[in-house]
């Protein structure tokens, strides 16, 4: 019984997040549009997209494999999985003690299965970027890892029900320890999360394995219809999923217990304030980060992962740890 | 019926019968080979089960009832096997069955294949004569059994340059490798005046000598050469490419690992495990074992040739089951060495049906397109999708993804480094990252835009496509239980194999 309710508040949580994160889309391009004085488009346009796309004929390359077309769905498939281990300002449904490493896994390969289509799809445009999008998902995932290891070991000597899961965020956090020395560890990691987060939804610095303008869409390139709508459905889902990581990271505070709520109308209003939060994180890391920077060359940003966001991350950690040995009180 | 002699006799019989038989046709002679090979298949799941289900160290002894002589001590052969015999078996038996239905279309264009297909069951004796034997100049026997058809048959196309290289390169050190072995067997025999293990194992436990120690680095040494540890990888690099696929497919997912992975385990816990102190010896296949984890699959990553990289990839899984038995050796008696000696277990299960599956997709390619190199290949599949998919399994597994086979294996093995000592754990991870890239490459190779090399290629027909799905399902399938396999196989047998003097009382019985 107990699996039939989850699975059902899978479908939910699937069906909610698809729509948030489309509608973010459509947040995110008016407010860039109205930091460049545009109007923009109007809020829901990501879904009218959206529709287009499944509606139109898709083109399959002459040199494309069966991967070409397999990908977007395995990709989508994986970031529907990935919700059931996300934490939605609630408890993750299927959460397990260690399912951080699968979260870490998943989100990796949707990025991975994004490189699969592109090779596959036999066009030099398509694997340039997808050279691209491999080398930065190999230098991105470093730093995040670490930082969140760090948190998470730090939050298992505090007593957790089921160290290395999701759900920790919701027992204790990492504020909470209040000395001098973690509050420095933890703003070092929440800078290094801030940039991950761009990184991961490429934007700003990190839109180089997709690059409009230089590689005419990089990994996308060659895909269309039904396929390109799947991708983006997938990236959409993907942005709203990293974004819920740095806030539950972060800012997993809730405010159910104020109102006095339990049960599910607190996990309603919890995911309602989960995705007010999202919206404010992406906000700065994507809207923000999205209108006031370029590009970067790709050399340029592997050497910003390896030279500035692993240190900065190394130096979190360390501080957290020290911390955490009680040398210094 | 006590069913474990007919895993001897069966193939024996198979070998010896199969020039006759192949006297009555092509067809008799391959319906032949698959017979005996299925036959012996059904008889090594039997003997699993046994031994899975009653947990005991099963013991037969040749020709009386009992292996004690009138003096009190064994004086007959005697087979033993606990509950790692028996999965060794197992693989081997399964592993041997598909590659030998695989030949029947991959080996067709060839000619004297009465020849090939003796050989292979004579391999496949030898590997099932080590696992059972608790005789230690019995394992010398089968072990030159095993060898010598290897040698054999990664020279069997005699026509071409580098089969005879790989083969007289493979013969020398691999006879050098033997006489090691034997040389160690002498010793011990000249000091202890016994070759039973079990008889041998007990006499160490009182009293254990220099010459004892000479004996276990010779045999170590010997053992290190036959499953490709570091130093002595180079023959395992040749040999590989140049033997048939079906037949790198039992020499990678097989060969390497009943006669040396599987033997050094056994020697080191059942029969010096009492005398020896383990800590020293498992430090010392740690160290082999994390220069094989990173040579082995640094070089895999700068290889050109398909089957050279996937040679040199067993090279580096190699240094993950050493890992894990040198771990389970150090920590010998603790839940970390039990969990890293199980970890082994099943890394070895794993990487024979992973390797093997490989090796038949380079197989598949060789034969449809008739190039191994990798720079040649791209864009295939395209045209070969089929048996793509069931590369992209078997690289996925070996990397160690979770849904897959590999992944639990390895998991184990990770956990107990880390747990035992942490650079141990960054040694390992540093191992999979060179496996990921090598691995990641040659998939790029084969999704890119097609050359004009593989334009023409076709699938293989289904005696090659079948035993290449069956191992896929073996990886899934066993990649969806990977807890319930490790909690219910491959813990009991590191239990039983860690559980030494059990080994010896099994034969002796309470003496």
């Amino acid at each position: 019984m107990n699996v039939i309710y989850a699975t059902l508040g899978f479908l939910g949580v699937y069906a909610y997040v698809s729509f948030a994160s489309l509608l973010w889309g459509g947040i995110d391009r008016k407010l860039v549009a109205r930091m460049q004085r545009r109007v923009g488009p109007p809020l829901f346009q990501p879904f009218y997209d959206f529709l287009k796309l499944v509606s139109k004929e898709s083109i399959i390359p002459r040199d494309a494999n069966r991967l070409f077309e397999l990908s977007p769905v395995f990709a989508l498939a994986a970031s529907i999985t990935l919700l059931a281990y996300t934490p939605l300002g609630f408890e993750p449904l299927f959460g397990t003690k260690g399912d951080v490493i699968l979260f870490v896994y998943l989100l990796t390969t949707i990025g991975f299965l994004r490189v699969l289509g592109a090779v596959s799809s036999g066009s030099p445009y398509a694997q340039l970027g997808a050279q691209r999008e491999m080398i930065i998902l190999a230098s991105r995932e470093a730093p995040m890892m670490l930082g969140l290891f760090t948190i998470l070991w730090r939050l298992k000597e505090l007593g957790v029900t089921k160290p290395f899961s999701m759900g920790t965020f919701y027992e204790h956090n990492i504020w909470e320890l209040g000395t001098p020395l973690s509050l420095i560890g933890t703003l070092i990691l929440l800078f290094v999360f801030m940039a991950w987060l761009a990184s991961e939804i490429e934007v700003g610095f990190f839109d180089i394995p997709e690059a409009e303008t230089e590689l005419a869409e990089g990994t996308m390139a060659e895909y269309s219809g039904r396929h390109l709508a799947l991708f983006e459905l997938a990236n959409a889902i993907k942005a709203f999923v990293s974004a819920s990581l740095v806030v539950v990271v972060f800012f997993p505070w809730g405010i159910s217990q104020y109102l006095g709520l339990t049960g599910l109308p607190a996990m309603a209003i919890e995911l309602l304030f989960h995705t007010l939060k999202v919206f404010v994180v992406l906000f700065v890391s994507m809207s923000v980060f999205r209108a006031v920077t370029g590009r970067l060359r790709i050399t340029q940003a592997v050497g910003m992962f390896w030279t500035r966001l692993l240190p900065a991350s190394i130096v979190g950690a360390i501080l957290l740890a020290i911390d955490a040995l009680g040398v210094i009180v | 019926m006590n069913v474990l002699p007919f895993m001897i006799i069966i193939p024996l019989l198979g070998a010896f019968a199969t020039p006759i038989v192949g006297l009555a046709g092509r067809r008799a002679r391959e319906a032949w080979a698959v017979l005996v090979s299925g036959a012996t298949l059904g008889v090594a799941g039997k003997v699993l089960y046994d031994l899975w289900s009653t947990g005991k160290v099963l013991v037969y002894t040749l020709g009386a009832r009992s292996p004690l002589g009138e003096g009190g001590f064994p004086i007959r052969i005697v087979w033993e096997l606990d509950l790692l015999s028996g999965i060794m078996a197992f693989t081997i038996a399964f592993v041997a069955f598909l590659a030998i239905v695989y030949s029947l279309e991959y080996m067709s264009h060839d000619t004297g294949l009465e020849k090939y297909y003796t050989l292979a069951l004579i391999l496949e004796l030898g590997m099932l004569g080590i696992v059972m034997t608790g005789d230690l100049f019995n394992f010398y026997v089968f072990l030159e059994i095993m060898s010598i058809a290897s040698y054999a048959l990664v020279a069997f196309r005699n026509d071409t340059w580098e089969g005879i290289e790989a083969g007289i390169k493979y013969m020398f050190v691999g006879s050098l490798a033997s006489s090691f072995i034997l040389l160690g067997i002498a010793l011990l025999y000249g000091e202890y005046g016994t070759l039973t293990m079990a008889y041998l194992a007990k006499l160490m436990g009182e009293n254990f000598t220099l010459t004892a120690k000479i004996a276990l680095a010779l045999l170590m040494g010997g053992l290190l050469f036959k499953s490709g540890a570091v130093p002595v990888h180079m023959w395992l690099a040749d040999a590989h490419p140049a033997a048939p696929s079906s037949i790198s497919a039992m020499l990678s997912g097989l060969v390497i690992k009943a006669g040396g992975l599987y033997v050094m385990a056994r020697i080191a816990f059942s029969v010096f495990g009492l005398g020896v102190n383990l800590k020293t010896l498992g430090w010392v296949i740690i160290l082999f074992a994390c220069l094989t984890l990173i040579v082995g699959n640094a070089m895999a990553i700068v290889q050109t040739d398909m089957k050279r990289l996937f040679a040199f990839s067993s090279v580096g899984q190699v240094g993950y089951i050493l890992l894990g038995f040198g771990i389970g050796l150090a920590a010998y008696g603790t839940d970390v060495g039990r969990v890293a000696t199980a970890g082994a277990i099943y890394h070895i299960v794993n990487h024979a049906l992973m390797k093997a599956l490989l090796f038949m997709v380079a197989g598949a390619i060789l034969h449809q397109v008739g190039s191994k190199n990798l720079n040649e290949l791209s864009g295939l599949a395209r045209t070969m999708p089929k048996t793509t998919a069931a590369l992209i399994v078997g690289s996925a597994a070996i990397i160690g993804l979770p849904p897959l086979n590999g992944f639990a294996g390895k998991w184990l093995i990770y956990e107990s480094s880390a747990l035992f000592n942490p650079f141990l754990a960054a040694i390992a991870i540093i191992g999979t990252a060179f496996c990921t890239a090598a691995y990641i490459r040659v998939l790029y190779t084969f999704l890119g835009r097609p050359s004009e090399r593989v334009m023409g290629a076709k699938e293989p027909g289904n005696a090659m496509l079948v035993p290449m799905f069956i191992l896929v399902v073996a990886i899934i399938v066993m990649g969806l239980f990977p807890w319930a396999i490790s909690e219910k196989v491959m813990v009991p047998a590191a239990s039983m194999l860690a559980n030494i003097k059990g080994y010896i009382t099994a034969v002796l019985g309470g003496a």
